[in-house]
């Protein structure tokens, strides 16, 4: 059923987007600035590889503290905002209502960046929890949670008003989200930091939110915008509703489990559980191959390379092999080489950096546009920054992997894996170059915006005083 | 979170065969040194925790008996290590026969135990004292779970800190100079001075002096020493002199 | 849609809402999803250790676990036997086993130690012992509490095997199930022993 068919009285599609202006501007200018920090910072961690001298006078940039804050600045501080802005956005056009409270995720979003920058100097200055994806400390976490359910709320409210009453399938992996993450934020802090467990349940607490956050979260928010846009960027209708039902729910029954290895010091019956529940995971994987596959055939314009379709198209192929490499990570016969290397970092990178970033990247170069009513300053960076994040995740990811089978191989020496590094540090600048051509489409536009408000401003001030003013 | 009630009732517990308590508390100086290791991000590139992929048993033959010959020839003809359970109580029970005495030894196997990074798994009562338990995912060093009783040594902790290439040539570890204070030379030496190799060692008249954060950091590196049986992970201890 | 968005950007048809296909889910993926889960379950099964927080990899339950205990050496007896000794006798008996004036009859070189059978002497650890008695030519006259009532079969055979293998001491070793013997012929609250009940005893 679509927006014309309906009997519902609804908004048209400009004032809908014109509604999310704001909250989107407030998230996504603070999210490019982080993306841009976050690469910086992991270039200089992987920088320190080949030269551990590099910096090492400085406690600040030193490699544990480095590596966290940049992890850190691009889960936190670029994933979950431009996540929150996408979704806003998806919810009020699925909704076919205008967004409701427009202010409250603005102020929301300038709590949230300050929660985020109070935590990655806080990682820096040595500050950090010491718990992984979760290192910002009580001062920074708290922000998040806030921010967070102040976003949540309001965008919720937007589906519970919705307009248009007929579901569709992202409705369900982005409402989801949006409980997810407070639930299991909130958990693991309580759990972690307030009233801490003893001894190694807090391993336990620490992967199982490591894997709801990067594993269970952004599959939920990465497929529930990728399934979103596929149909309406090629044209074609999404293959099938009940497939995406059933990776909905085998997703979020399978995955919330998985995440702890086979070797980790936790009672047999627990990594047993969760390897248990990463081999299910095949079932979401086929689902989500089979609606990728199907709803790429048949007639309809893929538009130019390059374009919003290309980076979903990128991030979906993405999530189906991060996906493949969690499954491979939980088989003990697997994981007794790979588990501990540099093929875990390279899963987690492929799921952030190539799954859920390129899938933003594309909604967001889709979305701003039609929010702000006019086009980019530099159009033919999208391109090129699509062309730069594909071959710079390919060569981040893959050789870290290779780097992985290297390491697990020759009893964990890391010299054997050094070049792969070499080649991955290159991958990373590629990466970092595409994320800067981003960031200034992104601050432009929001510059230009902004001079034109003050234009506009500036003429409704000066133009009745030449009139009025003088003559009296 | 049923993992955590459950793990959160986790106690000290006995070490297999002896009175002694497992863990022990760790020093004032070791507990603030796991301060030091958190802030510093080291659980980025070090686990602390070992894996162990199968147990087996091997036949240890204690006394030759009375014939001592037939024990010799008869072992000759048997496998002794590497056995199921089962097995070895078969090739023990063989040996007492022709009137050896023998022990079965429990050996955990696993490639973290042939790296030396441990004598068994690591199980919950180890991380019992920790806050926050730094189990680490990645090895881009080695494993420290036992680190205290591979490198016993307090000074060689602090010269890896300082210059890891001066005790380990091929080390890839940052220095952790600012744990250390460079300082004119005064009236006399200072006790605490870092004992360095020339190619590292400050210039003339200089001397290296761990700060506080470096002695912590060090002891709390040598209060790892998960190598003792107790009965989750069970092994036999080598025979104590 | 605006006008002004530029043709840089890739133009769907129009800007719709997307659809959906609503065809029913084939059966093949649900039934897949239920043979993993049993296959899932069969694995579980031998290798959870069913929820015990005891049972780690690679044991795969109680059972198997408690198979690959150790069993104690010789020498790991003799390290036990001398860990609860210091703990619990060397005050008084000394860490040497010489004993201490007024305080404890020697046990290295005793008569009572060295005995061919250890039934008196592992009489006097679980009940006690008062009154006059004879150690190594010397006459004694003081009590002892009966400082072993409260330690497992195991620690009190260990030490007893301790005592009589140790300083010269060349005797047998106390296996723990004759401990066990004595402790339940003594029943709950033993009378002290005296030099005269212990020699109505056998060895």
């Amino acid at each position: 059923m679509t927006a014309n068919e309906t009997i519902h009285p609804t908004a048209p599609a400009p004032e809908i987007d014109a509604s999310c202006r704001l909250p989107l501007l407030a998230l996504l200018v603070g999210a490019s600035v982080w993306l841009v920090v976050g690469t910086v910072l992991a270039l200089i961690a992987s920088i320190k590889f080949h030269a551990p001298e590099f910096l090492a006078a400085c406690p600040l940039l030193t490699y544990g503290r480095v590596v966290a804050a940049a992890n850190d600045a691009l889960v936190y501080g670029f994933c979950l905002p431009a996540s929150l802005a996408v979704i806003i956005w998806v919810f009020a056009r699925l909704s076919q209502t205008v967004y409701t409270l427009p202010l409250v995720p603005v102020v929301a979003a300038h709590i949230w960046h300050l929660g985020v920058f109070i935590g990655l100097l806080s990682i820096l200055l040595g500050h950090s929890t010491g718990f992984t994806w979760l290192e910002f400390p009580r001062g920074g976490s708290i922000l998040l949670f806030v921010a967070f359910v102040l976003i949540a709320i309001p965008t919720a409210a937007s589906f519970g008003f919705r307009l248009e009453k007929d579901l569709y399938p992202s409705h369900w992996f982005l409402l989801a989200a949006l409980l997810w993450f407070p639930w299991s934020y909130a958990s693991a802090n309580i759990f972690l930091v307030a009233m801490p467990v003893r001894g190694v349940a807090q391993g336990v607490v620490n992967l199982w939110f490591a894997n709801n956050l990067l594993y269970v979260w952004f599959s939920l928010v990465g497929l529930g915008i990728g399934f979103y846009f596929l149909p309406k960027l090629t044209g074609r209708p999404l293959q099938t509703y009940y497939y995406a039902l059933y990776v909905f729910w085998t997703l979020a029954l399978f995955g919330t489990w998985c995440g702890l290895p086979q070797g980790s010091p936790f009672p047999a019956w627990i990594t047993t559980l969760s390897s248990v529940a990463a081999v299910l995971l095949i079932v979401p994987l086929i689902g989500v191959t089979v609606v990728f596959g199907r709803s790429l055939g048949g007639p309809g314009s893929d538009g130019p390379m390059g374009g919003p379709l290309s980076f979903v198209k990128f991030g979906l192929v993405s999530f189906l092999l991060s996906t493949l490499m969690y499954i491979a990570l939980a088989c003990p016969q697997i994981s007794r080489l790979l588990e501990f290397t540099w093929f875990g970092v390279a899963q987690s990178q492929l799921q952030i950096l190539g799954f859920l970033a390129m899938v933003l990247f594309g909604a967001i170069y889709y979305i701003l546009p039609r929010a702000l009513g006019f086009d980019f300053i530099a159009p033919q960076f999208i391109r090129a920054h699509c062309f730069l994040a594909g071959l710079g995740v390919v060569f981040w990811v893959a050789p870290l992997a290779l780097a992985g089978y290297a390491q697990g191989a020759n009893a964990y020496s890391l010299d054997a894996s050094l070049n792969w590094l070499r080649i991955s540090t290159l991958g990373l600048g590629f990466i970092l170059l595409g994320n800067l051509l981003f960031a200034l489409n992104i601050l432009a536009m929001f510059l230009t915006w902004k001079l034109n408000l003050v234009k506009t401003l500036f003429a409704a001030i000066t133009a009745p005083l030449k009139v009025s003013e003088v003559k009296s | 979170m049923a993992a955590s009630i459950q793990l959160g009732s986790v106690t000290q517990t006995t070490v297999l065969n002896s009175s002694d308590v497992y863990p022990p508390q760790r020093t004032g100086d070791a507990t603030l040194g796991l301060q030091v290791y958190r802030a510093n991000g080291c659980a980025a590139c070090h686990t602390e925790q070992v894996r162990q992929e199968g147990v087996t048993c091997a036949v240890v033959l204690t006394g030759a008996g009375k014939n001592p010959q037939a024990v010799t020839n008869l072992l000759a003809t048997l496998t002794l290590t590497g056995l199921t359970k089962e097995a070895a109580d078969a090739v023990a029970d063989q040996i007492t026969a022709a009137g050896g005495k023998v022990e079965i030894h429990i050996v955990p196997v696993g490639t973290d135990i042939d790296h030396g990074w441990g004598v068994r798994r690591s199980v919950a009562e180890d991380y019992l004292h920790d806050y926050p338990v730094q189990l680490g995912s990645l090895r881009a060093g080695p494993d420290l779970a036992n680190i205290g009783v591979r490198a016993p040594d307090a000074n060689w902790q602090l010269l890896h800190l300082y210059a890891p290439q001066s005790v380990t040539g091929t080390s890839r570890m940052p220095s952790f100079k600012y744990l250390f204070t460079v300082q004119k030379v005064g009236a006399t030496p200072s006790p605490d001075a870092l004992n360095l190799p020339a190619a590292f060692a400050a210039p003339a008249g200089f001397e290296v002096v761990p700060k506080p954060e470096a002695r912590q950091l060090a002891a709390y590196l040598l209060s790892l020493r998960a190598n003792v049986p107790v009965y989750d992970a069970p092994f036999t201890p080598p025979a104590q002199p | 849609m605006s006008a002004d968005i530029k043709s840089s950007l890739p133009k769907p048809p129009s800007d719709p809402r997307p659809e959906a296909v609503r065809t029913t889910l084939p059966i093949w993926i649900i039934v897949l999803t239920l043979m993993l889960l049993f296959l899932g379950g069969l694995y579980f099964d031998n290798h959870s250790g069913w929820f015990q927080t005891q049972v780690y990899g690679p044991y795969a339950s109680v059972d198997q676990l408690e198979l690959y205990q150790p069993k104690s050496g010789a020498a790991a007896e003799l390290a036990r036997g001398k860990v609860v000794y210091e703990q619990v006798c060397g005050l008084c008996h000394g860490a040497d086993g010489l004993g201490k004036p007024g305080q404890a009859p020697p046990l290295a070189g005793s008569e009572w130690v060295m005995a061919k059978g250890y039934n008196r002497l592992a009489h006097i650890p679980l009940a006690g012992l008062s009154g006059n008695i004879s150690v190594a030519g010397k006459d004694w006259n003081m009590g002892m509490a009966a400082m072993g009532a409260a330690l497992p079969d195991a620690d009190l055979a260990a030490v007893l095997t301790y005592i009589r293998t140790s300083w010269g001491n060349g005797a047998s070793p106390v296996p723990m199930e004759d401990v066990t013997k004595v402790r339940a012929g003594l029943g709950a609250r033993p009378q002290p022993m005296s030099h005269d009940m212990l020699m109505t005893m056998p060895e």
